[in-house]
């Protein structure tokens, strides 16, 4: 863990502290600070903006409430990452899992300044998500975009390692064949070729 | 020169590589590592160029535009709800059990106020009684003691008092006296008189008023 985010970590579990005592400005003071990531996040999940702030709200709402029982065996982000993943699961089972299509974006998701070559990256980038499965954008998400490990990524999932390594491994293999024909290139047998 | 095989072992070690030296999580051992087989293997330079635009790609802004304020706002006013809901059955409980108490207190006032009526409107008509610690009766005028013999018989005895219009209020004592009143304090001298001139009558005297 990098020097950064043991500080980060200390100041969430500050704040942790001052939630179970009932204190309201350090919630809103870890709410802001997530806010982002979270949205960030769970933009892998679903593309509608409601749905979005929902589970954020249905996160922050048990991390109000389960504060105080929170015993550090992680650190709390990976904490407050998997009960928005549980949240964020559970809100698509009750609407119906809707894939991420980026090309179906309202204006409002298109950023205000959005230049040619972050448009073509952002484009190149949901065309490939559309084609992994909901668990297979969150392992790239938090491993790519976030930057946990596989551990931590496994907590978040609630799952074993092995398993995390599987998706981060398929979803590899899918982005390695897609990716290439997206930017114009010629897909090869040797790209095809999985280590 | 290294065998196909090295050089897939070597591919396959890059590849489970490059995520952890992307995010600058694997060891320096490692990164150097991967940087040096980069140099010596083009199809692995290519995927890392691919992980690498990935990792960009994703570290684009995503173009949500939720507002923190907004959000923190609702989610402020539904923890207050929630305490509210969480905090109204005690209050309804407590307010059900005072409800109650006073119910009680008020079903036991107006008892023993309707006892009280009672006892008050028909207070001179009960019979009084005695108890073993209360002094001794006081004496009843026109009382008449007496002492029947042992060998009279009981229906001897009830026959007597019946026709003197006797009555037995207390005895026999210990030495086998009966107190009784005549049904009408006018007739208590004669039938006084009539019991001690009656057969099987061992003592008959009026009962002293302050003995």
């Amino acid at each position: 863990m990098k020097y950064a985010d043991i500080d980060a970590d200390e100041t969430d579990r500050l704040l942790l502290q001052r939630m179970a005592a009932g204190d309201r400005a350090a919630l809103a003071t870890l709410y802001r600070a997530y806010h982002g990531r979270l949205c960030r996040f769970l933009s892998r999940l679903t593309r509608r903006n409601d749905v979005i702030e929902e589970v954020i709200n249905d996160c922050f709402w048990i991390v109000w409430q389960k504060a105080g029982s929170f015993h550090g065996d992680s650190r709390v982000s990976t904490w407050i990452i998997g009960i928005t993943y549980r949240c964020g699961l559970k809100a698509l089972r009750q609407r119906g899992d809707e894939p991420v299509d980026e090309e179906g974006l309202p204006e409002d998701r298109t950023p205000a300044f959005d230049p040619g070559e972050d448009r073509e990256l952002r484009d190149w980038l949901g065309k490939a998500m559309e084609r992994l499965s909901a668990d297979q954008r969150v392992v790239v998400e938090l491993v790519y975009g976030v930057g946990h490990t596989l551990d931590d990524v496994a907590t978040i999932m609630q799952c074993p390692v092995g398993t995390v390594k599987a998706r981060l491994f398929h979803a590899r293999v899918k982005l390695r064949n897609i990716l290439p024909a997206l930017a114009g290139e010629p897909i090869t047998p040797k790209e095809n070729r999985v280590p | 020169m290294k065998s196909t095989k090295d050089t897939d072992q070597d591919c396959a070690r890059a590849w489970e590589a490059m995520p952890w030296v992307l995010q600058d999580s694997a060891p320096q051992e490692q990164s150097a590592w991967l940087t040096d087989h980069l140099a010596r293997c083009e199809a692995c330079r290519e995927e890392f160029a691919q992980q690498s635009r990935l990792r960009l790609a994703l570290a684009l802004p995503t173009g949500i535009q939720l507002d923190p304020e907004a959000g923190l706002k609702r989610l402020l006013g539904r923890i207050d709800a929630g305490e509210a809901e969480a905090s109204a059955p005690r209050a309804r409980a407590g307010g059900w059990v005072t409800r109650a108490l006073v119910a009680a207190v008020l079903v036991q006032a107006v008892g023993i106020g309707i006892l009280g009526a009672e006892l008050w409107s028909s207070g001179g008509n009960h019979a009084s009684y005695r108890t073993l610690s209360n002094p001794a009766q006081p004496a009843m005028a026109g009382a008449i003691r007496v002492v029947p013999d042992t060998n009279m018989k009981l229906a001897d005895w009830n026959t007597l008092l019946h026709s003197l219009q006797l009555a037995v209020v207390d005895g026999p004592n210990d030495v086998g006296a009966y107190t009784v009143m005549p049904a009408r304090t006018s007739t208590g001298d004669a039938a006084l008189r009539q019991l001690r001139a009656a057969h099987g009558i061992r003592l008959a005297e009026p009962v002293a008023a302050n003995p």
